[in-house]
C-alpha cells in the first residue's frame, strides 16, 4: 500500500514534481484549488472484505465490472479525433494527426470510425472492437468540475459527483456495493492499486491489492503460517479477528495460486501497470471468485510538454492502453460477455496546443466502453464543435455529457444496481441507450 | 561533515529518490552496535514500567528501560516533560547526514520531492527509535497529525522540514496558542490549504475551514458557515515570500490581497483597516476557546487513553482553559489517569515498526527498507492526504497485518538492508522464551503475554522473535 507516487503532476511552479520532465507550462492559475480529498483512504473497508473471507463453493457467474482510470488528464481530443473539424488542425498545428485516407490503416493517420472522428493510430489493435460494434466511444463526456484540478477532478468523478462542491459520503461504486448487497466472497471488488481508490472508499467488500502475486508472506515455508494461525486462533479483539481472515484470504490465494496462472496464447499482455492489472483481472474472473467490481489506473496521461501525435510517450501510453484490452479481451473468450470495461479520465485537455508542444488541463473527454451488450460502432456524442465562442473556461471541450450517465447505463443495465439515486444523489438520468436493455 | 549546497547537490544528483550521504550509515550502524547491551531478566516492576514507555514513548528499549528503573515512572516522566537538546551522538550523526537538517526551503528546491519526502519519514523514524527524549517523539506524532499537511500538494514538501522544526518540534510541549499560530504562519500549511493566493476578492475558505473545525474549535464547535467567510477574509493575503533573490518560502503577509473591510468572527468585531493582525486576531480568540480545550482534550485523552472517561476530559478541559493551553500541565493529567486506569490502544504502523526496533536494540539507518514497510503497512508518513491526520481508530488499521507479519519476519531474520539486529547477544542473560521477553520486557507471566507464552511453538531465536513481533499481543500498547 503506496501513496501514488508514480504520478506526474504540475506542482504550481511551472515545474514537474519529477525532477527530469521539464515544463513550460507557467500557468500557475490552478494550482491553489486542488484537492484535499485526494488519495482517499485505501484501508477503508479492506477489513471488512477481509470480515467476508470464506473458501466459496457456490460460483456465480456473473457480471462484472471493469473500471480503467487514466490518471492525469487523458488528451481525449487526440485519443479519439474529431478530423472532420477544420479547427482542430488549427488549434494543434504540431499535435494533430492526419485525416485518414484510406479504409486501410496506417500507422501514421487517424483509423476512421464514422466519416468524422478517427481513432488514434496507436489504438489499431482495438479498431475491429469499434467497427465490428464491440465498443462504444462517448465524447464530450465530463464532469462539470470548474477547478482543473487533477485531485478536485478525480475526486469528483469517484465519488460520483456532479461538480467539486457536491458532497457524499465514499464512492460510487462503494454506494453501488453496498446498495445491492454482500454476497460473501472477500474478493468481490479488487482495486489493483497500491491505495484505495476513491471509487470503493466507504464500502464493506474492496480490497486494495498492488499485485495478487505479491499479496503473499515474504516467509513461504509452513511452519511460518502454522505459526501464525497459532497464535491468531487464540482471542476475538478486531486485530485477531483481521489476522483469522488475512489467513484465510491467503489460504484462498494460495489455492488458486495466481503467479502460476498462464494466459490464453493469443493474450499479450504488455508489461507494464496496466497490462499486469488486466492480467490477474482475467484471472479472477476466470477463477470466478464472485468478483464483480475490478479497478484499474493507468499514470501519466498529463501531457503538458511534447506529447507528440503519432509517435512518443503518448503514443505509447495508448498503445498500452489498447493492448491490454486486446490481450484481457483475447484471454477471456466468451468470458468477455458478462464483462464491461469502462475507460475514463478525469478531464480532457485543452483544445489548443501550448508552447511546449503539448496540452493543459482542459474539460470534456472521452470515454470508452466495450464488452457484452454494448451497443458498439457509435461515438456518442452531443458535439460542440471546436469554434472558439463554443469552447468553455479557457479553451476547453464543453462537456455536454454528464459522466454519470455512462455509468449509470452500465450499473443499470449490466450489474443490476437497485437505484440510480443511491449511486448518484442528484442525477436526472437519461440513458444515451450505449448498452443494449 | 557538513556539505556546501553545491557539493551535496553534487552528491545527490546521481540518486534517483533515495536520500544522499547513506554512505555513512553503516559507520553509525556499527557504532551503535558497539554500545548495545544484553537485556537484563525483567522484574515485576517492568510491568509498569514498559506499559509507560509503551504509552507516552515508542516502547522500551535496553537503554530507555534501564533509565526509567533507575528513575521510577513519575521522576522519569517529569524529566521528559522538559526536554532539551542532548541527544545521543550516533543519532546526532544520522540526522547531520540530512539536507532537510540545514538547508532552507528555498535550497532544497535543488533535490526532487520524492527525496525531500523520504528524508522527512527518515528523521521521523531515526528520532522515535533513538531520541532518549520519548515523550517529546510521541507528542510529535500526535501534533503532526494534528496540523496535518499531505507533503505532495504543491511546493509544501519543500516547507515541511521548516514546519516540523519550528510548528510542531518546537511547541510540542509547549503552549497551544503559540503552536496554533506558528501554524498559521507556516508555509508548508498555507499551500497545502490553499491560503497563499487568497484575495480579498476572492477569499479561500479552505484555510480557514480546517482552522476552525480541525485545529481548534472542532466540527461540533459551534461555528457557522458565515464565520468561515469571515475567518476567509481575515487570513486573506497570509502568504509566502516568492520574490527573486528573496527568502522563498518563508511567510510574507501580502497587504495588497488582504480585505482590510471589518469583520465579524464568532461575536467579536474585527474593525477596519487592520492587516496581519486580523489573523492574529482570528488564531488568539480561537485558540483559547472553550470548544477548542474541550476539541483538544478530547483528541490528547483518546490518542493517549483509548476510552478516556468524561470526567478525564473535562479536567483536562478546563486545566488547558486556566493555563492558556499549557501542554505539560495536561499531559500531567492524564499520566495520573494512566496510571490508574489503562484501556489498550492499537499501535499504528509508525508504532509498531518504532517499537520492534526498539524493543531488537536494532541499529537501523531507517532507509527505504525501513520507510518502505512503513508504506506497505499504510502509513507513508507525510503522505496522508486528508487535512485530518492518520486515523487512531483500531479498524483503520486491520488490513495492515500481512505487512506487519512480512516486517516482522524480515526484521527478525536480519532481512533488511541497513538495519541489524544481534539476537544472540541480545538475550544472552535471559534464561528462557528469550524472544518473547526480547520483545515485551515482561515476564512470560504477566497477564498480557501469558497466553501467548504458551501457545508459541518451540522454534529457533530468530523464529521466536519474529512470532512475538507478529503476534496479536505485539499489535496494543
Amino acid at each position: 500500500m503506496a501513496i501514488k507516487d508514480n504520478w506526474t503532476y504540475c506542482d504550481g511552479d511551472g515545474r514537474l514534481d519529477q525532477p527530469k520532465r521539464q515544463t513550460m507550462n507557467r500557468r500557475q492559475l490552478f494550482a491553489g484549488v486542488a484537492s484535499l480529498v485526494a488519495g482517499g483512504v485505501w484501508w477503508a473497508g479492506a477489513k471488512s472484505a477481509l470480515a467476508q473471507a470464506t473458501l466459496r463453493s457456490d460460483r456465480r457467474n456473473g457480471n462484472v465490472f471493469i473500471s480503467v482510470f487514466l490518471r492525469g488528464g487523458a488528451d481525449a481530443l487526440n485519443v479519439v479525433t474529431p478530423y472532420g473539424e477544420d479547427s482542430y488542425y488549427k488549434f494543434r498545428p504540431s499535435l494533430a494527426i492526419a485525416k485518414p485516407k484510406a479504409a486501410k490503416a496506417d500507422p501514421e493517420k487517424l483509423a476512421d470510425l464514422d466519416g468524422f472522428f478517427g481513432l488514434n493510430p496507436a489504438m489499431l489493435s482495438l479498431l475491429p472492437e469499434f467497427r465490428e460494434g464491440r465498443m462504444a466511444v462517448i465524447h464530450a463526456v465530463g464532469s462539470h468540475d470548474s477547478t482543473h484540478s487533477h485531485f478536485q477532478a478525480m475526486s469528483t468523478m469517484e465519488l460520483g459527483l456532479k461538480n467539486e462542491t457536491g458532497r457524499v459520503s465514499g464512492g460510487w461504486l462503494a454506494r453501488h456495493l453496498n446498495a445491492s448487497g454482500s454476497t460473501g466472497t472477500p474478493l468481490r471488488a479488487v482495486a489493483f492499486s497500491s491505495t484505495m481508490p476513491d471509487s470503493l472508499s466507504g464500502t464493506t467488500g474492496a480490497l486494495a491489492i498492488s499485485e495478487l502475486a505479491d499479496y503473499r508472506l515474504q516467509r513461504e515455508d509452513a511452519d511460518w503460517m502454522s505459526d501464525l494461525r497459532a497464535l491468531y486462533a487464540r482471542g476475538n479483539d478486531e486485530m485477531v479477528a483481521a489476522g483469522r481472515e488475512t489467513l484465510e484470504v491467503l489460504a484462498m490465494l494460495n489455492e488458486f495460486d495466481p503467479r502460476g496462472y498462464k494466459p490464453e496464447p493469443s493474450a499479450k499482455y504488455p508489461d507494464s501497470q496496466l497490462g499486469k492489472a488486466f492480467r490477474e483481472a482475467a484471472f479472477l474472473i476466470k477463477q470466478d471468485v464472485g468478483l464483480e467490481v475490478c479497478c484499474l489506473d493507468s499514470t501519466g496521461w498529463d501531457s503538458h510538454v511534447t506529447q507528440g501525435s503519432t509517435s512518443g510517450w503518448l503514443t505509447e501510453l495508448l498503445a498500452d492502453l489498447a493492448n491490454s484490452i486486446k490481450a484481457f479481451q483475447n484471454d477471456l473468450g466468451n468470458e468477455m460477455n458478462r464483462v464491461t470495461i469502462c475507460v475514463q479520465s478525469e478531464f480532457g485537455r485543452r483544445v489548443a496546443e501550448n508552447s511546449g508542444l503539448g496540452t493543459d488541463h482542459g474539460a470534456g473527454g472521452c470515454m470508452l466502453v466495450l464488452g457484452g451488450g454494448v451497443n458498439g460502432g457509435i461515438v456518442y456524442a452531443d458535439w460542440p464543435g471546436l469554434i472558439p465562442d463554443k469552447l468553455s473556461g479557457p479553451g476547453d471541450l464543453p462537456v455536454t455529457t454528464d459522466y454519470r450517465d455512462v455509468l449509470a447505463e452500465i450499473a443499470l443495465k449490466r450489474l443490476g444496481t437497485p437505484s440510480v439515486k443511491e449511486i448518484f444523489p442528484g442525477l436526472k438520468h437519461s440513458p444515451l441507450g450505449l448498452i443494449q436493455a | 561533515m557538513k556539505l556546501t549546497r553545491r557539493e551535496a547537490f553534487a552528491l545527490a544528483a546521481g540518486v534517483a529518490t533515495a536520500t544522499s550521504l547513506t554512505g555513512c550509515n553503516p559507520l553509525a550502524n556499527r557504532a551503535y552496535a558497539l554500545t548495545s547491551e544484553p537485556i537484563t531478566p525483567p522484574t515485576a516492576e517492568d510491568d509498569l514500567h514498559v506499559a509507560v514507555l509503551n504509552r507516552f514513548g515508542f516502547g522500551p528499549s535496553t537503554h530507555s528501560l534501564a533509565v526509567i528503573r533507575d528513575q521510577g515512572v513519575d521522576e522519569w516522566f517529569k524529566n521528559q516533560l522538559q526536554p532539551n537538546e542532548s541527544e545521543p551522538d550516533h543519532l546526532k550523526f544520522r540526522l547531520e547526514r540530512l539536507e532537510i537538517n540545514h538547508l532552507g526551503p528555498w535550497d532544497l528546491r535543488d533535490w526532487p520531492m520524492e527525496a525531500i519526502i523520504a528524508q522527512l519519514q527518515q528523521a521521523t523514524i531515526l528520532k522515535a527509535v533513538y531520541s532518549d527524549w520519548q515523550l517529546r517523539e510521541r507528542m510529535a506524532d500526535f501534533w503532526s497529525n494534528h496540523f496535518n499537511i499531505f507533503s505532495k500538494k504543491g511546493l509544501s514538501a519543500y516547507r515541511r522540514p521548516h514546519d516540523d522544526r519550528e510548528v510542531i518540534r518546537k511547541h510540542v510541549l509547549g503552549k497551544f496558542p503559540e503552536m496554533l499560530m506558528a501554524s498559521a504562519k507556516s508555509t508548508a500549511m498555507l499551500i497545502y490549504l490553499d491560503q497563499q493566493n487568497s484575495n480579498a476578492a476572492h477569499p479561500n475558505e479552505n484555510y480557514a475551514r480546517e482552522l476552525l473545525e480541525l485545529h481548534s474549535l472542532g466540527v461540533d464547535g459551534g461555528y457557522t458557515q458565515a464565520d468561515v467567510m469571515e475567518v476567509a477574509r481575515c487570513f486573506t493575503g497570509w502568504s509566502e515570500e516568492r520574490g527573486f533573490l528573496k527568502k522563498k518560502g518563508a511567510f510574507l503577509f501580502r497587504a495588497d490581497l488582504h480585505d482590510s473591510k471589518e469583520k465579524k468572527v464568532l461575536g467579536e468585531v474585527i474593525p477596519a483597516g487592520g492587516g496581519v493582525e486580523d489573523g492574529e486576531r482570528v488564531v488568539s480568540i480561537v485558540a483559547r476557546h472553550p470548544s477548542t480545550a474541550k476539541h483538544i482534550s478530547r483528541k490528547l485523552c483518546t490518542y493517549f487513553l483509548g476510552n478516556p472517561t468524561q470526567g478525564v476530559q473535562e479536567r483536562v478541559a478546563s486545566e488547558f482553559l486556566a493555563t492558556e493551553g499549557d501542554i505539560p500541565s495536561i499531559m500531567k493529567i492524564i499520566f495520573e489517569e494512566f496510571k490508574s486506569t489503562r484501556t489498550k490502544v492499537v499501535k499504528r504502523p509508525l508504532d509498531f515498526l518504532v517499537s520492534s526496533l526498539r524493543a531488537l536494540d536494532a541499529a537501523t539507518d531507517a532507509g527505504d527498507p525501513v520507510r518502505k514497510s512503513l508504506e506497505a503497512m499504510g502509513q507513508p508518513l507525510n503522505l496522508w492526504p486528508m487535512p485530518d491526520g492518520f486515523p487512531v481508530d483500531t479498524a483503520a488499521w486491520t488490513s495492515s497485518l500481512l505487512a506487519r507479519w512480512n516486517f516482522a519476519s524480515e526484521v527478525a531474520s536480519n532481512g533488511l538492508k541497513g538495519t541489524t539486529i544481534d539476537a544472540k547477544k541480545l538475550t544472552s542473560e535471559l534464561p528462557s522464551d528469550q524472544g518473547l521477553q526480547a520483545i515485551f520486557r515482561i515476564s512470560n507471566s504477566a497477564p498480557s503475554i501469558q497466553s501467548l507464552a504458551s501457545a508459541t511453538p518451540k522454534r529457533e531465536l530468530t523464529d521466536q522473535i519474529a512470532l512475538a513481533i507478529a503476534s496479536p499481543e505485539f499489535q496494543w500498547r
